[in-house]
């Protein structure tokens, strides 16, 4: 009955866009977008901040002419309908809309029936039977009194919910409905919008930012990159670690719900990031080397990683936390099967390793005399290589070798290791080895920056 | 109510409370009952007509006056108080009453028609608001328009505005007296016939505002939620703030700038019926009606045998009230991209 039934074929997708462009002065928001949304779907629009969901869905609102292309409500172009004849063929949740009066539930819910009304009539007992309703139907009912200020923002958001199926449209526009929510809430928002569609005569189109999220609940899951739509199939069908890569830059990996059958992706840590930086060539003509385990040296590997630079490590057991961070930033470490004494192919690969290395950061980690080694194994290097042992001084409280670790600290000390206090100070005495960093920093060098851009040196 | 039958009696010559009734009973039988309004006192007949005059044709007017002037005030008080999302909104404080007032003071310096004054005026008046009302919203429509781009507008548009009365104040060449009114604002020019036409004026205004109050409400969501439940946030807009100029226009036609009524009754309108226009609208032109009244009645008590014009009397009550919305405003309530 509304949205243009009696007009128009069953099969009339609610929401068209054609060849949509959208351009704010020389940057293109949206390029060359097509998009169908039927009755019956639930369509999810993700991809990064930037990407063009917000505008896509503003097009279709018709708050955002598009620069090109077409864009059409149920077969008829939005531009060409008046506001009222819009706000009868799709509904729209803001992504933030903050109530400036403490009006009631009832009432703001209630302004759903606005483009229902006639120019000068106010509102019918059906009208408010269809805001209950829908206050129902957001499980709102024992709020209809409150004042919409007084709401906690999942609460707010359900009352949006209910304005937009107050307003009955067959398409209801989502802008990130679940940015201020807890998971409970994001599922339960979700939830409802997804049994709306199921009934076949509506069809809703969210933009997440959350592709699992996405995936868990859509039928189709839109993704847009730069202004771009790069995809637009079934979860299982599209979601790809090589998705994930291309359109966010991170690197993860694809799993599956073993209970819905659902894909999802697990994100790693910003490996991708740091090995772009280290294609990009480093400015030390080795590696640094770390030594650590038990979860000590992991920071290290990331800050350091961030910086550019390009790591080993010591041997670890494998399952060790630092092991896992080693293999996610992909460090090369030589392994050790776990809870076992390193044993002396793994010291000989240790200290090739060692050879190569320009420098060695010692993590503040616990040692035991499994692993001992790894710091008597550096005492041949220093000081030739310079050393840096972060918390030196702590070494009596974490030495589980009996006393071991303790001596070989000090022999390291004694040798010209310096003690340092936390991994900024590392960090800044790493970078004065660069050459280009340490003493005069070139045009184009950030002396703060990771090295990147500047051409590999003859630094020896 | 109290008001309404106190405020005969108030005035620079006093009158007993008989006699007031006397007086008013006597004319709207149409001198049949009492034949003698002024019988238990002791004066003679002419006196007795000059004390009709001052009660039926001075002091009845004035009240009426002021209870149209401060529902119309209101009215449009409400309304730009809505249509620009700010509570600091008032026809006085944007300059509308001002660009009323520089519009009607237009027929004295073009020295044009004073048969049919009674009624060009409200629509000089009407050119002067609308002409002020436009320039506010070209102001208001900048991306960068907050609470204060539209006061200071307003406050600008004040300032010129008052200058130009000034300098017809002075170059009055009928050497009219209204002029001088509209900068005071005052009821002492009152008439019957004055009232009707405020009267008249006010009510086709207010038909219509209540009318598009609904929208004033969606308004109140942002012009693109507006927008996009169906009502035109542009056109209501325009239209609102028209019909906020147009009885504006009516209210200074007669009564001059009279401020703060129509930023103080809205609020107190809001305290006791809550959000909706629809209520907050007619509620706040009671307000309105009895506030300006009130302010009427004291202006003529405060200093004996002397009239204070009532715009006096609303700055001082308003001018503070002014100053504690500025304060109590909320930092995060959206502001004026409307």
């Amino acid at each position: 009955m509304i949205g243009g039934d009696p007009l128009s074929p069953a099969r009339t997708p609610l929401l068209s866009l054609s060849e949509v462009s959208v351009r704010f002065g020389p940057r293109a928001a949206l390029r060359a977008v097509d998009l169908e949304v039927r009755s019956g779907e639930f369509v999810a629009l993700t991809g990064p901040n930037g990407s063009g969901k917000t505008t896509l869905l503003r097009v279709a609102l018709g708050l955002l002419p598009p620069t090109e292309g077409k864009a059409k409500l149920h077969g008829d172009p939005v531009t060409g309908l008046s506001i009222p004849e819009r706000a009868l063929r799709v509904a729209w949740l803001p992504q933030e809309e903050r109530p400036m009066d403490d009006v009631s539930v009832e009432d703001y819910v209630l302004y759903g029936r606005n483009p229902h009304l006639r120019p000068f009539s106010g509102e019918t007992p059906t009208d408010r039977d269809i805001s209950h309703a829908a206050i129902e139907s957001v499980g709102l009912s024992d709020r209809r009194d409150s004042g919409v200020l007084e709401l906690s923002g999942g609460e707010r958001q359900r009352v949006l919910l209910a304005r937009a199926l107050a307003q009955e449209t067959r398409l209801l526009l989502l802008d990130e409905p679940t940015a201020h929510l807890d998971i409970a809430f994001q599922l339960d928002l979700l939830h409802r919008v997804r049994r709306l569609c199921e009934d076949g005569t509506h069809a809703a189109v969210a933009a997440l930012h959350d592709l699992n999220l996405a995936a868990r609940f859509a039928d189709r899951v839109v993704v847009l990159s730069r202004g771009r739509l790069v995809v637009d199939g079934p979860p299982r069908d599209v979601l790809s670690e090589e998705l994930f890569r291309t359109v966010w830059g991170v690197s993860g990996e694809l799993r599956v719900d073993a209970r819905t059958g659902i894909p999802f992706l697990l994100p790693r840590l910003t490996a991708e990031t740091t090995a772009s930086r280290r294609a990009a060539g480093t400015h030390l003509a080795g590696p640094i080397h770390v030594v650590g385990g038990g979860g000590a040296a992991a920071p290290i590997f990331q800050a350091l990683s961030e910086d550019g630079f390009t790591l080993s490590a010591s041997p670890l057991n494998l399952l060790d936390t630092d092991a896992q961070a080693a293999d996610e930033l992909g460090i090369p470490y030589p392994a050790e099967v776990p809870f076992a004494p390193l044993g002396e192919t793994v010291r000989a690969r240790h200290r090739e390793l060692l050879e190569r290395a320009v420098a060695i950061v010692v993590a503040p980690f616990a040692v035991g005399p499994s692993n001992v080694a790894n710091l008597e194994d550096l005492r041949p290097y220093v000081p030739a290589v310079p050393a840096y042992i972060l918390s030196a001084d702590t070494i009596r409280g974490r030495d589980f070798s009996g006393g071991d670790a303790t001596r070989a600290t000090e022999a390291l000390v004694g040798q010209g290791a310096v003690g340092v206090e936390g991994i900024a100070e590392v960090r800044k005495l790493l970078r004065a080895l660069v050459p280009e960093l340490g003493s005069a920093p070139r045009a184009g060098a950030s002396p703060v920056g990771p090295p990147r851009a500047t051409p590999q040196g003859e630094d020896r | 109510m109290a008001l309404v039958l106190f405020s005969p009696l108030v005035g620079s010559v006093a009158i007993p409370p008989v006699t007031v009734a006397r007086i008013v009973a006597h004319q709207l039988t149409g001198g049949l009952f009492p034949a003698n309004p002024c019988a238990p006192q002791p004066i003679n007949s002419s006196a007795c007509q000059a004390l009709i005059e001052i009660v039926w044709d001075a002091r009845l007017p004035a009240m009426v006056l002021a209870i149209l002037v401060g529902a119309a005030l209101a009215f449009a008080g409400g309304t730009l108080q809505g249509v620009f999302r700010n509570p600091l909104a008032d026809p006085f404080l944007l300059g509308i009453s001002a660009g009323a007032t520089v519009g009607a003071a237009l027929i004295f310096l073009l020295a044009i028609g004073t048969a049919n004054a009674n009624l060009l005026v409200p629509l000089f008046a009407f050119i002067g608001a609308l002409a002020t009302a436009g320039v506010i919203l070209l102001a208001a429509q900048s991306r960068r328009a907050t609470t204060e781009t539209l006061l200071l507008t307003g406050v600008a548009m004040n300032s010129v505005l008052s200058a130009t009365l000034l300098v017809l104040l002075i170059y009055n060449p009928l050497g009219n007296l209204q002029v001088t009114y509209w900068l005071l604002g005052g009821l002492y020019g009152a008439t019957w016939g004055r009232d009707g036409i405020v009267f008249a004026g006010l009510a086709v205004g207010a038909v219509f505002l209540l009318l598009d109050a609904r929208r004033l409400n969606v308004i109140q969501l942002g012009p693109e939620v507006a927008q996009s439940l169906g009502t035109d946030p542009r056109r209501s807009r325009d239209r609102l703030v028209l019909l906020a100029s147009f009885v504006t226009a009516f209210a200074v036609a007669f009564a001059g700038i009279i401020g703060f009524v129509g930023l103080i009754a809205p609020h107190v309108a809001r305290r006791l019926v809550g959000f909706d226009y629809r209520r907050v609208l007619p509620v706040a032109a009671a307000v309105g009606a009895a506030f300006l009244l009130l302010a009427h009645d004291l202006s003529q008590l405060v200093i004996p045998s002397t009239e204070l014009p009532v715009g006096i009397f609303t700055a001082f009550v308003g001018t503070p009230f002014f100053i504690y919305l500025l304060y109590r405003r909320r930092p995060t309530s959206a502001e004026g991209t409307g």
